[in-house]
């Protein structure tokens, strides 16, 4: 009982990790244009955390630039561009496909290629051996009882 | 024969990834590629922090290669370097120039004045020495943003013309001086002086006087 007590807490006190902000929107497609850019932006500072979770200066500048460019009337990919512009494309979640980056693609594709031709390459090469070999134990037993 | 290169296949794979991850020892997460580096300063009118009725434009930066230090008095590295750029300025005669901004001045909740700010700046360069010729106060933090600066201390070394030709993240130490943004300082600063240089040449072979 103790456990699970202290257990909920922990929950209650992780779910009000995300930073707050107070912005006021003109429509609910706005609002949550917000909130989906903010989910996919990185902060540069820290690692590993989007800019609607983390509470450095940074994060909040830019949580903060991109309220204005959607107030002004931006899209979504032209306030992605303006911060990758800054930033690099390190600042986005989503990785753009380049000769650096294809691998992460192609990889795993790859190694499934090659592992299905291992796999089915072995198996031809292996089972007329097996056969062979059993005939041959067949026909000795055969023999044997001929004898 | 035909089995000995399956064997080695997981050998090479291994070796292969312990090579990725070994690199990955010595590589340092926070480094970014920089988009301004080979770009002029964004566009900025931007006041001085101790005289808010002098401003500066990209401009002002231009003609002499400039150290752009972005700092702040509640960075705790920017008061360590303070005294190794000030010795810099005053033996090498480097020009820094801060951009500063204030952490607590919230532009949409200001919990802080000016002279307040003025005052902890004032303090802090009388302890720690001052290095900057003028400090730039980026009161929105726009051309920070602009900048791609993440936090502070950050340096841009600004060649004669303006243009943006390093942007180092973190402070300047002896070490770092040495290895990496000394040898391109004392690079363009030759790059300057032989372009005055020709200037100086023309003017001779215009009006026909000598240089001394």
């Amino acid at each position: 009982m103790k456990r699970l007590f202290v257990l909920l807490n922990l929950i209650i006190a992780f779910s009000a990790f995300s930073a707050e902000d107070n912005f006021a929107f003109d429509t609910p497609a706005q609002r949550a244009q917000f909130l989906s850019l903010t989910a996919e932006l990185r902060c540069p500072m820290c690692q590993n955390q989007n800019i609607a979770d983390s509470d450095a200066m940074i994060a909040h500048d830019m949580r903060r630039k991109v309220y204005a460019l959607l107030k002004e009337g931006k899209s979504e990919q032209e306030v992605i561009d303006f911060m990758k512009a800054r930033y690099g494309d390190f600042v986005h979640y989503q990785p753009p496909v380049t000769i650096a980056t294809m691998w992460l693609w192609a990889a795993p594709v790859l190694f499934v290629i090659f592992a299905l031709l291992f796999v089915v390459r072995r198996k031809s090469s292996t089972a007329p051996q097996d056969i062979k070999a059993k005939l041959a134990k067949a026909d000795a037993l055969l023999e044997q009882e001929k004898e | 024969m035909k089995k000995a290169p399956l064997v080695v296949i997981p050998l090479v794979l291994f070796s292969m990834l312990v090579i990725f991850l070994f690199q990955g020892l010595f590589s340092d997460p926070r480094e970014l590629d920089s988009q301004v580096k080979g770009k002029p300063l964004p566009e900025f009118t931007l006041p001085d922090l101790m005289q808010p009725d002098t401003t500066y434009t990209p401009d002002s930066l231009k003609g002499e290669v400039t150290i752009v230090n972005v700092w702040g008095v509640w960075c705790v590295t920017c008061a360590v370097e303070m005294p190794y750029l000030t010795q810099l300025k005053d033996e090498l005669g480097v020009k820094f120039v801060g951009l500063y901004f204030d952490q607590d001045l919230d532009p949409d909740f200001g919990t802080k004045t000016l002279t307040r700010v003025q005052q902890e700046v004032t303090s802090m360069l009388r302890r720690y020495g001052n290095p900057y010729a003028f400090n730039i106060f980026d009161v929105y933090r726009d051309t920070s943003l602009d900048l791609g600066v993440t936090g502070a201390p950050e340096h841009f070394v600004l060649d004669a013309n303006g243009v943006i030709r390093m942007h180092h993240i973190g402070d300047i130490n002896e070490r770092v001086w040495q290895n990496k943004v000394g040898p391109l300082y004392q690079q363009l600063v030759a790059e300057a002086n032989s372009e005055t240089n020709i200037v100086v040449d023309s003017d001779t072979d215009d009006t026909g006087r000598v240089e001394e």
